[in-house]
């Protein structure tokens, strides 16, 4: 996509590279740079020498904006949010922000309510109640 | 939102750093890649760059006529950051001033909610300033749950700079 004006994540209108791409949610991502920067830890003294800024900074805000720490409910929440036939960035968003109702799950993701989708708002709290089920018994 | 994408390069390989044996041209390889990699900050279409994950594919080398060293192409998956526009995030706030509050999220820290994308909430001055309404206030530390308005891509800089706002439901500080 080309012109800018048009990008526009409520109604899912984003890049086509990041419709192709898979999106990572934050918790997925803290396991991913955990690991990359443990496995620096052991070659070498001073790991936060060998990283990035732009890593450094990822890796602290993942750590505190990660609703799921545990690697099987990290699992878990993508399994039972890819049975709900979201895009992968619903997905994230969701398993991002961990909505609480229907309606601000809604006000979260717009484009989920858009005409033709079968997203009722039992399908929604349903879903919901099942993220809350992982949260629970972490 | 964080984004595993497969990017194709191609890696440049010195005529010295060539060997016989297999696994050592490999390493040569892979080394080259994340040292390219970790130079490279970020770009305009698919944001920070900040890890690679896998090396799936290494082509047939070409030799340069001129040095003799060897190109190789590589197809590789890695993770990216990258705000846009609409999307729901939150940040933490690092610098609250006069005409408006400085966001982080990610690795990038110009995000910028401006007073009159927070409607209700007022400045207060003083040791610490805050941004408050009747019940909950914007000070530094505090997380806040945002909508992007706008990103805009600096290539001097190789950064990114972006607009929130707390205009929709469910947005603001969060406690």
């Amino acid at each position: 996509m080309s012109a800018e004006e048009e990008e526009n994540a409520t109604e899912l209108k984003i890049g086509d590279e990041f419709l192709k791409a898979k999106c990572l949610m934050n918790c997925e991502v803290a396991l991913i740079l955990e690991h990359k920067y443990e496995q620096l830890q052991q070659m070498s003294e001073d790991p936060l020498n060998q990283v990035s800024q732009v890593f450094e900074k990822s890796l602290q805000y993942v750590k505190r904006f990660s609703r799921y720490k545990n690697p099987d409910a990290v699992r878990q929440v993508r399994e039972i949010l890819s049975r709900y036939q979201l895009a992968e960035f619903e997905l994230c968003v969701l398993g991002n922000l961990c909505p609480e109702t229907v309606e601000e799950a809604i006000a979260m993701v717009p484009s989920i309510k858009t005409k033709g989708r079968a997203h009722d708002d039992e399908a929604i709290e349903k879903m919901l109640n099942d993220l809350s089920l992982i949260k629970k018994f972490e | 939102m964080f984004l595993k994408v497969q990017l194709p390069w191609n890696v440049i390989i010195p005529a010295e750093n060539l060997d016989a044996k297999g696994l050592m041209l490999q390493r040569a390889i892979i080394i080259r890649l994340l040292g390219d990699f970790a130079a490279r900050k970020a770009t305009k279409d698919l944001g920070y760059y900040h890890a690679v994950t896998t090396l799936d594919s290494i082509g047939e080398g070409r030799v340069r006529q001129q040095t003799g060293d060897v190109i190789f192409p590589v197809v590789f998956s890695a993770i990216t950051f990258k705000l846009h526009k609409g999307e729901i995030s939150e940040g933490v706030v690092h610098k609250v001033l006069k005409h408006g509050v400085l966001l982080k999220c990610g690795p990038i820290e110009n995000i910028f909610l401006a007073p009159r994308k927070m409607p209700g909430y007022c400045y207060e001055g003083g040791e610490s300033p805050v941004f408050r309404d009747k019940l909950s206030k914007i000070e530094k530390d505090v997380v806040v749950r945002f909508i992007v308005i706008g990103t805009m891509w600096l290539e001097a800089d190789r950064e990114f700079q972006a607009l929130v706002s707390l205009e929709g439901d469910y947005l603001g500080p969060i406690s």
